[in-house]
């Protein structure tokens, strides 16, 4: 909005800042190649194998993450939770029903109960930051009152002894992870949905006068975030044979740094899976190098803190509703 | 009754808490209706009030803080450590730094032109990665039980030093809103940036003091928490965020800006403290609150969406044909 107002104090500020990104980038992938290449047992097998791995779990909430930062709703602070309620509902069924049925309980839960914050932030415009953190809050209450004790475990007898293997070399859940994120980009680029959502991410008012039924793309956007980001916990689930609410405690955070550091504008609009691709395995690799450099965990969080406002400061274009 | 609700923005809080009260000594009068629901309301006004407040300034001016979480963590974190021989420098310090982060963000926000929910992001992801770091993540005792003792001891049979800080403060912002230019020009820049701007309003210096207050009060609150509590953890402090925001919209702000007054969020956290001390005075699981505050802020937020009205019509139009 104010940037209509002051077009001579503000057009050449941002127009440097906008120079100097694809700069920064460069020398920051440039610093961060040379670290992680210097470290010691950077390159050693099982480090390889924990990065892409834990890249995986992170990865897969950041795909959903995506689609809700391109529909101009910057980002659900509810993600998180799904990952340990689908983690949860899926042991559950599957110790019930079998593990088919368990799967789609996992996907239909996680898809519907994210939609539904779609839906009324599509139709009522009710705001997303707001919703999400509400559903924080129900997700992890409700679960407290059905699972008394915390955890879940999988019934004597279940082993997903297959899953814990390789595919190429590359740990099945990196697989699935490309998997997501390669059919998540067909949808954006490919589908009338994907590019509506775009449209309502850059201009909503634009959407609106073209006639595009905005809630049900919104919605939409939400129901897939849900469903890209169950195999997280179902995934979670079958590595460790058990499910709590722990498991996808701050996943939310990690998820949309990956988002921004990949380059998906947090105003909306602009953006891609195959940057949040990128996005999670740069902030996979700090993380690896910090703990290599010997570096305690409480740094990564303050590190990651400060590699996301970084982000956002270099992504100002003047936007102020 | 919904109209009436409508048009008086300022009674709908008075109401919604008359209403919670109502219920809560119709359905336990016996374990309600005691001295010590009356204290221990008051004591969780004391902690989420001022959080509440901070953030409802800035929604007033339609800018959102989500920093406030990592600050009120923070504050909690710095006040132990520095506070260890005299409680007043560990106050100093926390206040100090709740202060210069939020000014910060606000210097931030106006000058590069970004959203405060982006940059509150970073914020919030910076300030718990401090708090994670200052106490080398894990739980710290508070020694000086002096202070601790000190801060909880009761004044008048329900007040404590706690919540009667968080009154002081309260109506002191009351006044500066109800009767000052500065309040004025608040209220003008939620209701209308551009014309505020037009009529010369320095909205640029307002905007960075009322996220210096935000900072202030959710540091204010923390410390004081922590003190009270005799410890400081990192994480643990997180669900403030969600009473906070849920007192703001019930008492009265939108996050459309421009509505909303101290008094009213006042009224809306009372509502909240009453609720979660009623309770806990009818026995009722930890959950049965978080499910609460989660539904009561899912509600709120859906009834503040912009389209409410011409969903509502339209559904009415739909029924009558």
């Amino acid at each position: 909005m104010s940037v209509s107002e002051a077009p001579a104090r503000s057009s050449a500020p941002v127009r440097e800042r906008r120079n100097i990104v694809p700069l920064v980038r460069a020398a920051v992938l440039i610093i961060l190649a040379a670290i992680a290449l210097t470290t010691p047992g950077f390159l050693s097998q099982p480090s390889m194998l924990s990065l892409l791995t834990t890249v995986s779990f992170i990865g897969c909430v950041a795909v959903g993450m995506t689609l809700i930062t391109i529909s101009g709703n910057i980002m659900s602070f509810s993600l998180g939770a799904l990952v340990g309620a689908t983690a949860m509902i899926f042991i559950l069924v599957v110790n019930w029903a079998g593990f088919a049925v368990g799967l789609v309980a996992a996907l239909v839960f996680a898809g519907l109960g994210n939609a539904l914050q779609g839906f009324l932030v599509g139709w009522l415009r009710a705001n997303p930051i707001i919703v999400s953190i509400a559903a924080l809050a129900l997700i992890s209450g409700v679960a407290e009152a059905f699972a008394a004790h915390g955890t879940v475990y999988a019934a004597a007898g279940t082993s997903y002894a297959g899953f814990k293997g390789k595919l190429a070399g590359l740990p099945v859940e990196f697989v699935v992870f490309l998997g997501l994120t390669a059919l998540a980009q067909l949808i954006l680029t490919f589908t009338a949905f994907g590019r509506h959502l775009f449209l309502i991410g850059s201009s909503f008012r634009a959407a609106e006068a073209v006639g595009i039924r905005i809630w049900r793309t919104v919605t939409g956007a939400y129901l897939w975030a849900g469903l890209f980001t169950a195999p997280a916990g179902i995934m979670l689930a079958m590595r460790y044979d058990a499910a709590s609410m722990n498991y996808g405690i701050g996943y939310e955070y990690d998820a949309i740094a990956a988002v921004l550091v990949g380059g998906t504008v947090i105003k909306g609009g602009e953006g891609s899976v195959l940057r949040t691709l990128a996005g999670a395995l740069v902030i996979g690799i700090i993380q690896v190098v910090l703990v290599l450099q010997g570096l305690r965990t409480e740094w990564q969080y303050l590190i990651a803190g400060l590699i996301v406002l970084g982000v956002i400061a270099l992504q100002t274009q003047g936007r102020r509703d | 009754m919904q109209r009436f609700l409508r048009d008086d923005p300022h009674a709908r809080p008075l109401v919604i808490l008359a209403a919670c009260m109502l219920a809560l000594a119709l359905g336990d009068a016996r374990n309600f209706l005691t001295l010590a629901t009356a204290v221990s309301s008051l004591e969780t006004f004391a902690t989420i009030g001022l959080v509440a407040l901070g953030l409802g300034l800035t929604m007033m001016i339609r800018e959102f803080d989500l920093s406030v979480v990592g600050m009120y963590s923070m504050a909690g974190c710095i006040a132990v450590v520095m506070g260890g021989s005299n409680a007043w420098l560990g106050l100093a310090c926390a206040l100090a730094a709740g202060l210069a982060a939020g000014l910060a963000q606000g210097v931030i926000i106006v000058k590069l032109k970004l959203g405060s929910v982006g940059v509150t992001l970073g914020g919030l992801l910076v300030l718990a990665g401090i708090a994670y770091v200052v106490t080398e993540n894990r739980a710290l005792p508070y020694d000086n039980m002096e202070v601790a003792l000190g801060l909880s001891t009761p004044i008048a049979g329900i007040f404590s030093i706690r919540s009667l800080v968080a009154i002081a403060i309260f109506m002191a912002a009351a006044a500066v809103i109800a009767l000052t230019r500065h309040g004025r020009d608040i209220i003008a820049i939620g209701s209308d940036r551009r014309a505020a701007m037009t009529a010369g309003v320095n909205v640029d210096a307002l905007v960075i003091g009322v996220f210096g207050f935000s900072g202030f009060c959710a540091a204010l609150s923390g410390a004081l928490l922590s003190y009270s509590l005799a410890s400081a953890s990192p994480s643990g402090l997180s669900d403030v965020i969600v009473p906070a925001a849920a007192a703001a919209i019930l008492g009265g702000v939108s996050l459309a800006g421009g509505t909303g007054r101290p008094l009213g969020i006042a009224t809306g956290v009372l509502t909240l403290a009453v609720l979660r001390a009623g309770f806990n005075a009818i026995g009722a699981p930890p959950y049965v609150n978080e499910i609460a505050m989660g539904g009561i802020l899912l509600l709120v937020a859906a009834l503040d969406g912009p389209y409410v009205a011409r969903r509502l019509s339209a559904l009415v139009r739909w029924r009558a044909d």
